[in-house]
Parts: structure tokens; sequence; C-alpha cells
């Protein structure tokens, strides 16, 4: 009997794996940053889903001399393709529904900061009050810019490519998946045993982890000012431009996760929740009845979670103990 | 009273056992390639070893003391530490062994295991 | 209080805690938490056989107090009053069972019993079972150790014997 056993083992385990989907993984560097797919299905979802997110970028991307986002920059209108001109379309909802807290129009001041190639210098103030004039996205129409106007759908491309990749996960007959791209993470269905994924939340304070939440079906998206920052005679300054100001968003805020079914709406809210504050951006959540989850780190390290987190949100390692405030909608 | 004889056997077979199986445990290969970082047995980080893109220094900070924990892709070690002993900085690269790596002044251990708890990090 | 036996043990103490600081200077021989010669177990055993359990008791449990605050490292302190215990107790049981000429006997049995405690410690405070992997390096550790520390308790107990008669 004991020498059946590896036999016995093998077949179960070969039994188990021909209907059960395999986990097939697959990692590379898109969109300047690094992406992981997880998915249990056929190994073409995996390359399928890759093409997918370089034809996205190569559309999107501002700086690729032969996107259509460039094109339309350079000349203020541009033929755009179904998925740049649907997400334009989206990203300027989700800017007139945060009021410009998200503004895809103020890529000039970004590049003046030099985060879009990593040449970093704090501009003059009257450099910054210039580009500011061309900051405003209500004056889009018509899909055109006026003149010396740019758009960035950065904010947001990575959110997108998220939902088109679930779409074609879904249309593959793929049931669980899990995609993290560049810290932008979507968990499709549950893991094949049923449980919900496990997500972790970066600690804005140090390199270890926050807390861990449980999704199904589910954008986690976190923005910070600690992702990418640069320091200039003693002074920090992140990659998360304020609109209205044209210098790094100081809110009080460390950083904000947006959980919702929708990635490209969390990844945009995430950011503008970011240079909204705790205050304005739980106001917009609570008027808008926006669907979407959100915890919140204050600088002083405080914890605020919006009320349909709960059960599902668990505080980890030096937060174990921490308060950790649970606000409704109310 | 028991004869020298009888105990210096008893003695050397508890040597001969120890060091065999010594032997076996410290050669164990871990259950998978994630590497959890724990502190008075809380988990405070969990790296999976063959996601690790690139050198990353990671410093475990505590009332206690200092452990600077160095992660490259497939391994991870105790770079330097403050603790009397340095008997985590000596123990080098864990990387594939079940023996984890010990700071029993600071109560700092780092294990292999399977499986990351969590499945995916969001920032 | 008996001011002769107070000096006495006094004397003990001090060794024993000399012993141990100076120990502390010698690079440890493994990078395996817990082994080390374990060189101040020799004057415990020593008090045992020559002054009897009571003596030795108080003169170990000073040891690991003074020997955690000189370290300055008062985790150590949990560790080795785990391990000291167990080694304590195990060489009180087998003093009984063997002749003066068999004090190393009783030094091996008493290393394995503190491998075991101070295992069993660290176990507790760490939460870590797999510490537990390191267990049968130590025991092996502990026989060579034991032996060492045996011999030099068996040879102190031999000349300091008059300390006794007297």
């Amino acid at each position: 009997m004991r020498r059946a056993l590896p036999a016995v083992c093998l077949v179960l385990a070969l039994a188990l794996s021909s209907c059960a989907p395999q986990k097939r993984t697959a990692s590379f560097f898109a969109m300047d940053t690094f992406m992981e797919l997880t998915v249990y299905g056929e190994e073409s979802v995996l390359d399928d889903t890759r093409a997918l997110i370089e034809r996205l970028e190569g559309e999107l991307s501002v700086t690729d001399p032969d996107s259509e986002i460039r094109a339309l920059n350079q000349n203020g209108t541009a033929e755009l393709g179904e998925d740049a001109r649907s997400l334009l379309e989206r990203a300027l909802e989700i800017c007139a529904l945060t009021g410009g807290a998200l503004d895809i129009t103020v890529y000039p001041v970004v590049r003046a900061w030099g985060f879009t190639v990593g040449e970093y210098r704090v501009p003059e103030p009257e450099e910054i009050a210039a580009l500011l004039e061309k900051v405003d996205y209500t004056r889009i129409s018509d899909l055109t810019l006026p003149e010396g106007f740019m758009v960035d759908l950065g904010a947001v491309a990575k959110g997108r490519a998220s939902d088109e990749a679930v779409r074609i996960w879904g249309e593959a007959g793929v049931k669980s998946g899990l995609m993290s791209l560049g810290g932008s993470v979507y968990a499709m269905g549950t893991k094949p045993d049923g449980s919900r994924w496990r997500v972790g939340i970066r600690d804005p304070f140090s390199d270890g982890l926050l807390a861990a939440v449980e999704v199904e079906d589910r954008a986690v998206v976190t923005s910070g000012g600690y992702e990418r920052y640069f320091e200039e005679n003693g002074e920090r300054y992140h990659h998360i431009i304020d609109p209205k100001t044209g210098y790094p968003a100081r809110s009080g805020l460390a950083s904000v996760t947006v959980i919702g079914g929708e990635g490209t709406l969390c990844d945009g809210l995430s950011t503008a929740f970011y240079v909204m504050g705790l205050e304005r951006a739980l106001e917009l959540w609570r008027s808008a009845r926006l669907e979407v989850e959100a915890v919140f780190v204050t600088e002083d390290g405080e914890i605020t979670v919006t009320e349909g987190l709960e059960g599902s949100f668990e505080p980890l390692g030096d937060y174990k103990n921490a308060e950790i405030k649970v606000v409704g909608r109310g | 009273m028991v004869k020298t004889k009888i105990w210096v056997f008893l003695i050397l077979a508890i040597l001969v056992i120890a060091a065999a199986a010594s032997a076996l445990v410290l050669t164990r290969p871990a259950a998978g390639r994630v590497a959890r970082i724990y502190v008075d047995g809380e988990l405070v980080r969990e790296v999976d070893l063959d996601r690790v893109a690139a050198q990353e220094r990671y410093t475990v900070r505590t009332d206690r003391g200092e452990n600077v924990i160095l992660l490259e892709p497939g391994r991870i070690r105790v770079e330097s530490a403050d603790c009397p002993d340095q008997i985590c900085v000596k123990a080098g690269w864990l990387a594939d062994s079940a023996a984890p790596i010990v700071c029993l002044p600071h109560r700092l251990v780092i294990e292999l295991g399977g499986e990351t708890e969590l499945d995916a990090e969001a920032g | 209080m008996d001011l002769k036996r107070l000096a006495r043990d006094g004397v003990f103490t001090a060794v024993a805690v000399v012993i141990f600081v100076i120990e502390l200077q010698i690079p440890e021989l493994l990078p395996i938490p817990g082994v080390k010669l374990g060189l101040a177990n020799t004057v415990t055993l020593a008090a045992l056989f020559l002054l009897g359990p009571a003596d030795a008791g108080a003169i170990l449990a000073c040891r690991i107090l003074l020997g955690g605050v000189l370290g300055g490292n008062l985790m150590a302190v949990v560790y080795s009053a785990a391990g000291g215990a167990a080694a304590y107790l195990t060489a009180l049981f087998l003093r009984g069972h063997v002749t003066e000429r068999q004090i190393w006997v009783v030094s091996v049995f008493s290393a394995l019993a503190h491998s075991l405690g101070q295992m069993a410690a660290a176990v507790a405070v760490t939460a870590t079972p797999s510490l537990v992997l390191y267990l049968p390096a130590m025991l092996a550790a502990s026989v060579v150790t034991g032996l060492l520390t045996g011999f030099a308790a068996q040879f102190a107990v031999a000349r300091l014997g008059k300390i006794r008669r007297r």
C-alpha cells in the first residue's frame, strides 16, 4: 500500500490538472512599468493580453512619436481609433465628475517638472503660471484641443488596460485571473478554489504593507506621492500635480486606494482623491454616490476606509493595532 | 553506578544520530520560494523571491534593534544588524533551504515557504 | 547567614560571570543560533558537586542575570534561563547516578538539556516552529561542548576537593 501511494497521488494530480484550467503567468515591461499577469486558462490568453497592452501603449503614449495621442497633442486634432477615442471620452467624464481634480490637460505642467522623462527640475512660478493657462479640460470639444493644449491619458491608461484585458479574458472563457499593471491591480472572478483574491496595499511610509483587502471582480488602484518623487534643496516634490496650482498636490494624504468594478474609474479617482484630500474626496464619494470603496492614509498615518470594505479590509504589520476609521455614506 | 563504557557508547550514539539528522534537516529544501520576514512571530513582509526584479534593501527596525535585509533575485540575506551575536548576518544567503535565518536577540526570523498569502500588491 | 558560605558562593559567581563575559568575546564557531561553548557551565557543575544543589542554583541564577546585564542583551536572559534551568535539573537528577570520575557525563547531558530548553524558549518567543530544524545541529554541538566543559569541571572538582573537606 505504501508503495502505491505515490502512484495514486500522481494519478490524482493528473486527473485534477486535466479538468481544472492551468495557472499561467507572464511578466513584462510596458507603459513604463512592470506588469504581471496570472490567468487560469490557455497560454494564448496571456499572449493576447500582452499584445493588447502593447497596442494600447502604442496608441495612448505621450512620448511615442507614432501614437495617436502624440498626434493629437501636436496638431490639436487627429484621427483617433476606437481605443483612444473612447478612453478620451471616459477620461473627460471623470475629469468632470471630480470637478477638475483629475485634469488630463495638466500634461504641459507635468512635463515642465520633468516627470515624463525623469529629468526633474523645479520650474519658476512664472513658468507654471503661464503653463496653467493651457490647463482646462472643459475647453476640449469634439475631441479637438485648443492651441497649445496637450492631454495625457496616463492617469487612466493602466486602468483602461485592465478593463480591456478583463474583457478579452471573459471572451476567452477565463473565470479566474489577476493582473498587476505596475501596482494597478485587477482581480477577476475568484481564485479557482472559490475564495476571494487577497490584494495587499503598500504602506506609503515604508517598503512594507499597510493592509490586505479581499476582493472579487474588482480593480484595486493606489495613488501616492511616495511612488515617484525627487528632492531639491531639502524639499520633496512628488509626481501628482494639482491641476489648480501646478505644484505637487499637498492635501494631507499620503496615499489613496480606490476599489471598484471599473479599472479606468478607479485609476482616475485614485489620482483625483489624492489631489482633493480626505474631506473633499469623501464629500464627492457621498454626493455623487460613487460605486467604489476607498482607503485613505493621511500624512499623520491615520487610516480611513469606506464602509463597504468592512469585513474585507485587514490591516497588516505595524498597522495591526492601528485605529481604523470607517465612514459611511450617511 | 553505570559503567563508563556504557556512557561513552550512549553519548557517541547521540552524537552520531544528531549529526546525521542535522545534515538531513539543514539541507532539506524549502516548500517554496516565498520569503517571509517575522518579528515576534508576526509577519511583517513577504516577498516572492522569484519576483524580485532588482536588488533591494529592507530595514526592519524595532525597539530591540535593526536588521538590514538584502533582497536579490532568488535569494535573501541579512546584510547587517546591530545585534550582539551577528549570527543572522553570518548565516548568509537563504535561497532554497527550509532552515530559517534567525536573529534571536531581535526576535527576527526569515523563512522560506510556499504560496504568497497575498495575491498581488497595489501601490 | 553563614558569611563563609556567602563569600565562597560570591567567588564562584564572580568566576562564572568572568568566564561568561570572556566567552562573549569569542566569535561564534557556527552560524547556528544558540550554539556556543558554554564554558560558564563548568562553574555550575563544579558548584553542584562541591557545594550542593542550593548553592549551585543560586550561583547559576546570579550568573545568568549578571551576564545578561553585562552582555547588554536582556533577550539572552530568557534563552539562557530556560536552557540553564533545564541543564541544572538534568545535572541534579544525574548527580546521584555517577561517580566523581564521570562528571563529564553529567555535563554532556546537561548541555543537551540546555539546548532543548533554549530551543523551547526560542520557539515560544519567536513563535517559529521551524527553528527546531536547528535542534539536531545544536544537540550534536552540545555533545562536543558538553565534553569540553565536563572535563574542565571534573578537573576543577578534583583540585578543589579540599574546599569541601575543610
